[in-house]
């Protein structure tokens, strides 16, 4: 008997506007192409459940922009996913959703079809660093969509900011970050902005438009944002994620512990029986794939058990609380501090890492430089 | 044959003044090459010298000449028009009895012709000034002729005007040749004596010796000895170069020719050395012997990627055919297990570097060149010393001795204000200016060889805006107030990295390596300071500040094949380092010590 499916993650690649920063694949709203998107979406999701128990605890749908679509539209495909909760658990159901684009209609589509929990895309509350990363929406606009989630029943809030951006100082990150803790978000996720490959952004930065922010004030911004979190009493728990206790986010935590979940939607990755898959990041092309009853899967990776276990000691180190020592044992059959020893000792003596019999997890030094204990990992 | 009808000489010029072309001209007049096989330079026969447009290592011809009725027997012997390969040019002269000095009429004598030309005066030798290139618009060929008369006291009167490229005045330099230049002497009854004066290693024969006959005859199945390493061989062909190789049953005095007897490497056989009959041996071998002699040192180091053993073959491999390199296990605290190699001049090194990667497709980390000191140490031992890192402690060194070169340079006369300064910056003596023309001088200095090991000549051709030329030899050694400059990485010296130089440019060579060392290294989680020292002082600091944030901000369910593949690259980066103590040291940076100083 194959064991249920817990989680779900489902892209709905559409934007009002693409920020010269996302890598991730997104695509402009057309109004013509949503009802055949989410026919698809849901299509491949009856497939999944033809062939195997899905019994979600954990749903994410995210992007692009989630709320671009019409609330029907959006309450279609919502209430189809909803379906497959297992209404024995506690579901955390997350959408994302930016403060330009949630209307009070679609606010109350989410809360009808079971969602409580929003993600919502602040990045800033300076109007010039919203600037610089094509954020249209207005600072106002973030606690005009957090008042109008309370109002709809949708409690459990999210807001993603961003730290790094050209121009931003050690003052502006910290009255974006008091102003976020004002509307008093559940969990915080701070990202260091990434000059990501092919984005205009890095183009612009390589054309010689955009001075990258220094790394020392990044690092000190990044540093603040761990203290005036962790004062507020929002814990870093993740490299870039904050939170109350207990309200971490599961759905991502599974990512961070390896653990499998389906995707559904073009450019969604999902891992279902040790295989890692990736749909085609192409909305046309995914639509016309799952319409012709095929796959529109364009990867897939199969990694032998070590490699597995060194992806999921990377991907655990993320954590503040690292890697589990007696649960990684018992999935893989080996002490990560065995496995790892010369990087462990190498990264110990270098005060990036620190082990006890719980487990192995970067110091606050070392999440500065996770990347260069990672490497050694891999 | 008539020994009345040989005649060996060879052509010899500063380089690009058109000495191959010269030589393929000749060939062409013979009839040996016609114009559809007469590639151009066809002794040049590797590309590299094709490339660089200079001969590498010599050749011998041998052509049936017709002039005036008569057929003579020409033996052409090639030589490499480069500084770095002086004794092998002598020892190719030693096999000539005459020499065709060739001088662009469009640039005059310069620093090699004068050097070339002492070297064919020292070998007794016949000249036949040559002024090429006539045809050129720029060209003033009586001003070269009246330098050639001035600088080196050959008479204008037998002054041959050509234009190799052509073809003018070669009839009349045939004549020349077989008018001025003499005969072959020697005695074919008497015992062999045969100089090797060049070989080259051929992958079906094995070892191929270029050989000219002085006295006796040297035959086919004759067992024959070669007096400097005492080894006795079986000569199983015989031959002469037309320019394919034709086998022939003897080869008597006064002839040029090639000998196969199943040498196997080239190692077995040094130019110089003399071949005699193994039962009825010459009383004594043939005059200037001398093994090859290594000027300059580097270290190669198998580059990442590579295996130490990828490049002992290559260097096994490059050997068979260029005798004039020596390697020998090496180790490097920083950089592991290598080679290090000695080189006739620092072109040579330059030459086989590009040949490892390009002949044999291994990438090498090449430390800096280095000349050989000589140390007295306190017990009165004296030990030859190619590296910084082979210095024993200073405490047991008595003196400290450095290679001096006398140099010559040719230069229009208004640069001598530059090449002044300079020759001060290098702690160069002034010797003596002699005037070629109004316009022209040559310049002699003393260097030492280490002040001009790196960037001297490119400097030279600055400061007298390309028209300098130079030319040096090794004189011998001097005690000098040498120190031994180390650098250090986060207070650990680094031994590839440490050199030997002059107190007083110590300091300031430290400091403008650690400047570019500084540019090299990434910056890590902690500061790194880089320091130079001698002994325990130190005289320059640099220091590379931390990285504060190395940290991927996002990662979930759709990024971690892309971020682990992000990561294995980034681990595959810092093997491609050296680690030196905890710091990585990109292999390039070990090359920054050999970028020119501004």
């Amino acid at each position: 008997m194959t064991t249920p499916v817990r989680a779900l993650y489902v892209h709905v690649p559409f934007c009002r506007t693409l920020c010269g920063y996302c890598d991730f694949y997104s695509t402009r709203f057309r109004s013509d192409r949503v009802a055949p998107l989410v026919d698809a979406l849901l299509a491949e999701l009856r497939r999944w459940s033809d062939a195997r128990p899905l019994r979600f605890d954990t749903l994410f749908v995210g992007g692009g922009t989630p709320t671009t679509l019409p609330a029907d539209e959006l309450e279609r495909l919502l209430a189809a996913l909803a379906a497959f909760r297992d209404p024995a658990a506690d579901v955390e159901f997350t959408v994302e959703a930016n403060p330009a684009t949630l209307t009070p209609a679609r606010a109350a589509a989410l809360a009808r079809c079971g969602v409580n929990r929003v993600s919502l895309g602040a990045q800033s509350f300076e109007p010039r660093e919203l600037r610089v990363l094509d954020r249209r929406h207005r600072p106002e606009q973030v606690a005009e969509t957090v008042a109008l989630c309370r109002a709809a029943g949708l409690t459990r809030l999210s807001l993603d900011l961003i730290f790094g951006v050209p121009g931003q100082t050690c003052e502006s990150w910290a009255r974006s970050l008091a102003a976020a803790l004002a509307l008093d978000p559940e969990h915080l996720s701070c990202y260091g902005l990434t000059y990501e490959e092919g984005t205009p952004l890095t183009a612009r930065r390589d054309a010689g438009r955009l001075r990258p922010l220094d790394d020392d004030t990044e690092a000190e911004q990044y540093e603040y944002a761990m203290d005036a979190l962790a004062a507020a009493g929002r814990p870093q728990y993740e490299l870039s994620n904050y939170a109350r206790p207990g309200r971490e986010c599961r759905h991502n935590l599974r990512y961070w512990h390896n653990e499998p979940y389906l995707g559904l939607g073009p450019s969604a990755a999902g891992f279902i029986d040790e295989v890692r898959y990736k749909n085609v990041a192409d909305t046309a092309a995914y639509v016309a794939a799952i319409r012709a009853g095929g796959s529109a899967r364009v990867e897939e990776e199969t990694l032998p058990p070590e490699r597995r276990a060194r992806e999921t000691a990377m991907l655990e180190l993320r954590l503040v609380a690292g890697i589990d020592r007696r649960r990684f044992a018992e999935r893989y059959g080996a002490d990560p501090a065995d496995l790892f020893a010369t990087a462990i000792a190498r990264h110990t003596a270098a005060g990036l890492l620190e082990v006890d019999e719980r487990g192995v997890r970067l110091t606050r030094t070392g999440r500065l430089l996770a990347n260069r204990v990672m490497a050694d990992f891999v | 044959m008539d020994r009345s009808k040989i005649r060996n000489f060879s052509i010899i010029a500063h380089i690009d003044h058109g000495k191959s072309t010269l030589a393929d001209r000749l060939l062409q007049r013979s009839g040996a090459v016609s114009e559809r096989e007469l590639k151009a330079q066809i002794l040049d026969d590797m590309d590299l010298e094709r490339e660089r447009g200079i001969t590498i290592k010599a050749s011998a011809v041998t052509v049936d000449m017709e002039c005036d009725g008569e057929t003579y027997m020409f033996n052409l012997i090639d030589t490499p028009g480069h500084v770095d390969f002086h004794y092998e040019v002598d020892r190719a002269l030693a096999a000539c009895d005459g020499a065709l000095l060739v001088v662009d009429a469009t640039q005059g004598v310069q620093a090699q012709t004068v050097a070339n030309a002492y070297a064919a005066v020292g070998n007794n030798l016949e000249i036949i000034p040559v002024i090429n290139k006539i045809d050129l618009p720029s060209a003033a060929p009586e001003d070269a002729a009246l330098e050639i008369e001035h600088v080196l006291g050959i008479s204008a009167d037998h002054v041959q005007f050509v234009s190799a490229k052509s073809g003018v005045g070669i009839d009349d330099l045939v004549r020349a040749i077989v008018k001025h230049l003499p005969p072959p002497k020697g005695d074919p009854a008497a015992p062999l004596q045969a100089l090797i004066f060049d070989s080259e290693y051929n992958d079906y024969r094995g070892v191929i010796c270029y050989v000219r006959v002085m006295n006796g005859t040297l035959r086919k199945g004759q067992k024959v000895l070669l007096m400097g390493r005492q080894r006795t061989y079986l000569v199983t062909e015989l031959g002469k170069f037309r320019p394919q190789m034709t086998p022939c049953e003897a080869l008597a005095a006064g002839e040029t020719g090639y000998l196969v007897a199943s040498i196997k490497s080239l190692q077995d056989v040094t130019v110089g050395d003399t071949v005699t009959d193994a039962l009825h041996p010459a009383a004594a071998a043939l005059p200037g012997y001398q093994p090859p002699q290594h000027m300059v040192f580097c270290d190669f180091y198998p580059a990442t990627g590579e295996s130490f053993d990828a490049l002992r073959d290559a260097l096994q491999r490059l050997s068979l055919n260029d005798a004039s390199f020596s390697f020998a296990p090496q180790h490097s605290e920083a950089l592991g297990p290598g080679y290090r190699c000695g080189f006739l001049g620092l072109l040579h090194m330059d030459i086989v570097q590009e040949r490892l990667e390009r002949e044999c497709g291994v990438s090498v980390v090449q430390t800096a060149p280095s000349v050989t000191y000589e140390v007295v140490l306190r017990d009165g031992t004296l030990r030859h010393v190619e590296s910084a890192g082979d210095l024993p402690d200073m405490g047991h060194i008595e003196e400290l001795r450095e290679p001096l070169i006398e140099m010559q340079v040719i230069t229009p006369a208004d640069s001598i204000g530059n090449i002044m300064q300079l020759a001060e910056q290098r702690r160069g003596e002034y010797r003596k200016t002699e005037y070629l023309s109004p316009q022209r001088v040559l310049l002699t200095y003393e260097f030492p060889f280490n002040e001009i090991l790196y960037d001297f000549y490119d400097k030279l051709k600055s400061i007298t805006r390309g028209y300098g030329t130079m030319d040096y030899r090794v004189i011998g050694y001097r005690a000098s107030d040498l120190v031994k400059l180390d650098i250090l990485i986060n207070g650990k010296p680094v031994d590839a990295l440490s050199l030997i130089c002059h107190r007083s440019k110590a300091e300031h060579r430290g400091r403008r390596f650690l400047i570019k060392l500084r540019k090299e290294i990434d910056r890590h989680q902690f500061e790194i300071r880089l320091q130079a020292a001698i002994g325990s002082k130190i005289i320059a600091a640099e220091s590379i500040k931390p990285f504060r944030k190395d940290v991927t901000a996002k990662c979930y369910g759709g990024d971690v094949t892309r971020k682990r593949k992000l990561l294995e690259k980034q681990k595959e980066g810092k093997k491609r380092m050296k680690t030196v103590g905890s710091v990585d040291i990109p292999q390039k940076a070990f090359m920054t010590v050999l970028e020119p100083e501004d």
